[in-house]
């Protein structure tokens, strides 16, 4: 029979270390001990693909200068965490000056990520405090905020997207063909650590 | 070796087993322990934990392994990290076979919590490959075990 005193010990040893570790830990190392992962015990029936995109509403004055190239607007959703957007969406409010919020890690976002965009990573101990940030500059939370991550089954976006949902901003919209479609289209990229 | 001793329980192949227990341990807590984030995505994607309790687990479990392989390496309470090691690769060998039996293909984040996104297909195969290599694994951490029953100390 195992031993279950030696046992106990070890893991309360254990549990030490990782208390240790993660406090001397860097912010993009460390880990919150509580996690927020409401879909946690959810499995995905299929791969993640987008959501129906939101019909367009063109914006008069803008569709008259541009009637080749309608322009959507994206009214707050406060119902929902997120709606998705296509490519084309993307880099059109990319072009509008619409904020882009990087879900992926910092490592990663460092590597190359949509130029301009802001890391947000969401499993990250350091998110909560990148969305209190948001308030502190006085972001409106009825504004677009595109949210990506790396496409495909990536469902880091998602997850940020309900996260800043819960914070109180109600108009994250999630690209989700993300960084890889993107690079795909050519568009404009950026390297280096966030800002 | 004793003559009452089968050859499977042999110091020789006990010695070697808890080494190789050891070091397969300690090298697939590195780096788990070196990034958790990483590791608590891997830990998420098996859809088996809730939510509060996935970085938690994320940040202890691979402390757990290090402690259990450092044990069986350095020969202190052998049979007692056994036993943990035995327990741990339960646990992997049913995370992973439930999760391939609800066709959820998941990176086993076993040695690698890094590792690149595939195919559903080709995961699903890594998953069954990886559930014989635990098999494997737990023959190991068995014999170990068994030759460190009472009496039976290889040392």
């Amino acid at each position: 029979m195992v031993r279950l005193g030696q046992a106990a010990l070890l893991v309360v040893a254990a549990a030490v270390c990782a208390v240790l570790s993660n406090l001397a830990a860097g912010p993009s190392r460390r880990l919150a001990w509580i996690g927020e992962y409401p879909a946690a015990l959810t499995v995905p029936e299929a791969p993640l693909g987008p959501t129906p995109a939101p019909a367009a509403l063109p914006a008069a004055s803008a569709a008259a200068a541009a009637p080749s190239a309608p322009v959507k607007d994206y009214p707050a959703h406060p119902d929902r965490p997120w709606i998705a957007i296509t490519g084309e969406e993307a880099a059109d409010l990319h072009s509008r000056g619409i904020p882009f919020l990087d879900a992926r890690r910092t490592s990663v976002y460092t590597e190359g990520h949509i130029a301009g965009a802001r890391s947000f990573p969401i499993w990250e101990s350091s998110v909560d405090d990148d969305i209190k940030g948001l308030f502190e500059e006085g972001a409106d939370v009825n504004a677009p905020l595109v949210v990506y991550c790396s496409g495909g089954d990536c469902e880091d976006s998602h997850m940020l997207a309900e996260r800043l949902h819960r914070f109180g901003f109600n108009n994250a919209l999630v690209y989700a063909g993300g960084f890889p479609d993107w690079e795909k289209r050519g568009l404009a990229v950026e390297k280096g650590p966030p800002r | 070796m004793s003559a009452s001793r089968p050859w499977w329980l042999s110091p020789w192949l006990s010695i070697r087993a808890q080494l190789a227990l050891g070091a397969i341990f300690v090298a697939a807590a590195a780096p788990k322990i070196l990034d958790p984030p990483a590791f608590a995505h891997m830990v998420y994607n098996y859809r088996l934990l809730p939510g509060a309790a996935v970085n938690a687990f994320a940040l202890l479990l691979p402390w757990v392994e290090l402690l259990s392989g450092l044990a069986l390496l350095l020969g202190v309470w052998r049979r007692t990290a056994a036993g943990l090691t035995v327990l741990m690769l339960l646990m992997f060998v049913g995370a992973l076979s439930v999760n391939l039996a609800r066709k959820n293909p998941v990176n086993c984040g076993c040695f690698d919590p890094h590792a690149k996104d595939k195919p559903r297909a080709e995961l699903l195969a890594d998953m069954r490959w990886t559930i014989a290599r635990d098999a494997g694994i737990l023959l190991l951490a068995a014999q170990v075990m068994a030759a460190n029953r009472r009496g039976r100390n290889v040392s």
